[in-house]
């Protein structure tokens, strides 16, 4: 008990420390995902950032330019009559107010000649305007002492760059604070001298609206500043053409970073950067307006534009911080499950390991060194038991008695203890009882009432008991619903088997016996249903085709045993074993003799044919180089048997033939006569008395009497109809 | 198979030669027909050149001293081969006759 409490706290233990690390593997493993994530998303939303401000700086732009193209348009178109009107100043100012007329853009208008062009007017700059919401055009003169318009910007630059100008942008205090610009152009006469410049006024309250509407992000806003850094248009009105952003920025907290920014646009280049902007980080997204030299701005606070990405972040970490605890929480129920698991496991290995203790005591029971009878060289046998799972059913058993092989095989129904507990009955149960018994029938009558007395599990055996006596080849068997064993001589054919009943069924059967004789080099298989029920993985069986195959090739009994186990295991493969598998192979070599030789010898029934049989057997004995006495012997008993044939086996005067069959082996020599006559058995008369006297003796019963005596072994068989008698001599 | 009868000294000698089988016996037995009538002296079987013998002969030799014996005679058994005394002491016969070498 104490040994199994360590043994589970240091499951525990374990199962913890590896929950420990699968916990922290998978934290860190999501913590990475988010990062990679973060960082990609972020790099996205920046790029997507990016892409909004300058798709919205250059559709703006767009629109500026498309304004200011309009008014340069009709500014150059007006430049001929201009020039004409040159000749006679004062229509000059007819070519304004057509200016102002024909173009809703163009809010005012001038031809300002350098001074001194004309000589009537040292200054002459008629002004053509149209107040705001009026279609009136008014006219009034630039050419006033206090304006001096020769200093004008708009009148000094485009002189100065040879080019249309757009001048700084302004408001018109006298047109009513409206923010204006005025483009400006070089007008030359016809002799290609510079007489003064065509100007054209615009006003700038579209553009308010234009760059205030711009919205990247709800919280981003707009700037333009013109090229001296006059700050055009921003949301703080106060500061629109009154202060410039040099001067804004003097105040800022990141003045450097705005400097440099400033410098960018000033210098008309496009960009981004990142400043601090009111204690916030922000973007800023700048681009030029060409010709007028302003530039614009957009200014996006960094929270908005990964603002939606932190939020999800925020989700993602609670979602991961939920995962993990729901990990923690399952790996406590597993480790718990584990630890339970342990103690099963622990419980089935020990009843495998008795199981196996079982097994073992059961495999210990049977017979299992082979060869099992080295100094016999008349018996060549070998047996397998594989038992499919823990302890089987199947058994086999054999030993030898009086000159007596006695063996069996048996399936015992089911499989487990409850199985191998009966086959170990059984087979003590055969040992019992053979051991005083020659009579496979008795035998298994004996077996089958003592089983049948006590079986409450109603478990049976099939079983297959043969008697193989070993002078003679002479095979006495009894079958008890067992496979029939293959009986192996030149064919190879099952033993004719009666149909009785398995062992346990039923109390009282009467178990018929059967007969057989095993020549030289014959051989007898017998095999559980293990063999040719044996399952591949496609669920086909090995079936008796196959066994024969194998058998068709004659090895030695402990080579025949393993083609077969070779067999079965190529043929089942991966599959597991279905049912145990049991094989005892046993190969009859009487007198170990490996060769023998046959002579046949056929007679009429007539007893004048004995000569020839005296000739036969004279040849064999001859052949043998038998001593004379032994032959002579041997004669007498060829002669007395066949004679007995002769004289009774057929009805006075009829035909009939006598066979004799002669086995001549290395140590003794077989005589089989048959005879096609009435069931006659010579052996059963009884034995003449030699004891008695002359005048008591009968005449007849010699002749058998004398067969008995001289030869080693005689038996008489009625099969097929034929008498059959077989004589086996020692030599 | 031969068989003959002499008369010598007052004893019937039989003389077997050869094979005493079946076949033969038969022959032999209707040979020695007038010897088993008149069984009143002595019978001398000689068994000298007899090779073989089978229970139809052992039968001829039982018929003998059946008849010997009723009639007063007596049978000898004379010169038999070790082959043919194995097979008189299997079958108790060598109790049966008075053997001579």
């Amino acid at each position: 008990m104490k040994i199994k409490q360590t043994l589970d706290k240091v499951l525990l233990r374990q199962s913890a420390r590896a929950g420990l690390l699968l916990v922290i593997v998978a934290a860190a493993t999501l913590e990475a995902t988010g990062i990679v994530q973060y960082y990609f998303s972020q790099k996205g939303i920046r790029e997507e950032a990016t892409l909004r401000a300058e798709s919205q700086l250059e559709a703006t732009k767009l629109k500026i330019i498309n304004i200011v193209d309009q008014a340069e348009a009709a500014v150059r178109n007006s430049m001929w009559l201009a020039q004409w009107a040159l000749s006679t100043p004062d229509s000059l100012q007819a070519v304004s107010r057509r200016i102002v007329e024909n173009n809703p853009l163009i809010v005012g208008s001038t031809v300002a000649l350098v001074p001194g062009y004309d000589k009537k007017h040292p200054l002459f700059s008629p002004y053509c305007f149209q107040a705001p919401g009026e279609t009136t055009i008014h006219v009034s003169s630039l050419a006033t002492e206090e304006y001096n318009y020769p200093g004008q910007e708009w009148f000094t630059k485009p002189l100065e760059l040879q080019t249309g100008y757009w001048s700084e942008p302004y408001i018109d205090v006298g047109g009513g604070d409206i923010l204006m610009t005025t483009y400006s152009v070089p007008l030359r006469d016809m002799d290609g001298r510079i007489a003064g410049v065509l100007t054209a006024d615009i006003s700038l309250d579209w553009l308010t609206d234009l760059v205030g509407n711009v919205q990247v992000y709800p919280n981003a806003f707009s700037m333009m500043i013109s090229r001296s850094g006059q700050i055009m248009v921003c949301p703080a009105e106060s500061l629109v053409m009154r202060r410039t952003v040099q001067q804004v920025i003097a105040d800022m907290d990141d003045t450097a970073a705005f400097a440099g920014v400033n410098r960018s646009m000033l210098a008309g280049e496009r960009g981004n950067a990142v400043v601090r902007y009111n204690k916030n980080t922000t973007h800023i997204f700048y681009a030029p307006v060409e010709k007028t030299g302003w530039s614009m701005s957009i200014m996006v606070p960094d929270s908005e534009i990964y603002g939606n990405i932190r939020k999800v972040g925020m989700i993602v970490k609670l979602l991961q911080l939920l995962g993990l605890l729901m990990l923690i929480l399952i790996l406590r129920a597993v480790a718990r499950n584990q630890l339970k698991y342990a103690e099963l496991n622990e419980r089935k290995e020990r009843i495998e390991n008795e199981l196996h203790i079982a097994s073992g005591i059961q495999m210990s029971m049977i017979p299992k060194i082979f060869p099992p009878f080295p100094e016999r060289k008349d018996l060549d046998m070998a047996a397998t038991i594989v038992p499919a799972k823990e302890v089987g059913g199947d058994l086999y058993d054999f030993y030898i008695r009086d000159e007596k092989l006695f063996f069996c095989i048996g399936d015992v129904s089911g499989k487990g203890v409850p199985a191998s507990l009966v086959m170990a009955v059984t087979r003590s149960l055969f040992r019992t009882v053979s051991a005083h018994e020659s009579s496979p029938q008795r035998i298994l009558t004996t077996m089958n009432d003592s089983m049948s007395e006590v079986n409450e599990s109603n478990m049976f055996v099939t079983f297959f008991v043969g008697i193989l006596d070993l002078a003679s080849g002479h095979l006495r068997y009894c079958n008890a619903g067992h496979n029939a064993p293959l009986l192996l001589t030149d064919a190879k054919r099952p033993l004719p088997v009666e149909a009785n009943l398995p062992l346990g069924v039923l109390r009282g059967f009467c178990f018929k016996e059967q007969e057989t004789d095993m020549r030289y080099d014959d051989a007898i298989f017998l095999y559980t249903d293990g063999l040719t029920e044996a399952e591949n993985s496609q669920h086909e069986l090995f079936g008796e085709e196959r066994m024969y195959k194998v058998l068709s090739t004659r090895r030695p009994s402990d080579g025949q045993m393993a083609a077969m186990k070779e067999a079965v295991r190529d043929f089942v493969g991966e599959a597991p074993q279905s049912d145990d598998l049991t094989m005892l192979f046993i190969h009859f070599l009487p007198d170990g003799e490996p060769e023998k030789t046959e002579r046949h010898l056929i007679l009429h029934n007539d007893i004048q044919q004995i000569p020839q049989l005296a000739e036969f057997v004279e040849t064999i004995a001859g052949e043998k180089k038998l001593d004379q006495a032994t032959a002579m012997n041997l004669n007498l008993a060829l002669e007395e048997a066949v004679t007995n044939v002769i004289m009774y086996a057929y009805p006075e005067g009829s035909d009939g033939l006598v066979d004799v069959e002669a086995i001549l082996r290395k140590d003794s020599l077989e005589f089989i006569i048959s005879d096609n006559g009435v069931p006659f058995d010579p052996t059963a008369a009884p034995d003449a008395d030699v004891t008695l006297g002359a005048e008591e003796r009968r005449i007849g019963g010699l002749g058998i009497f004398l067969v008995r005596k001289i030869m080693d072994s005689v038996n008489y068989a009625r099969k097929d109809g034929k008498n059959i008698l077989s004589m086996i001599k020692k030599i | 198979m031969e068989v003959t009868v002499n008369k010598q000294e007052g004893k019937t000698v039989v003389v077997l030669a050869g094979r005493l089988d079946t076949p033969s016996s038969q022959e032999v037995m209707s040979t020695l027909e007038p010897v088993v009538a008149d069984a009143k002296g002595t019978i001398v079987l000689d068994c000298k050149d007899l090779e073989y013998i089978s229970s139809s002969g052992l039968r001829i030799f039982l018929t003998v001293r059946k008849a010997a014996a009723a009639q007063g005679g007596n049978v000898i058994v004379k010169g038999m081969s070790d082959s043919i005394r194995s097979i008189f002491i299997m079958t108790g016969f060598l109790n049966l006759f008075q053997i001579e070498a």
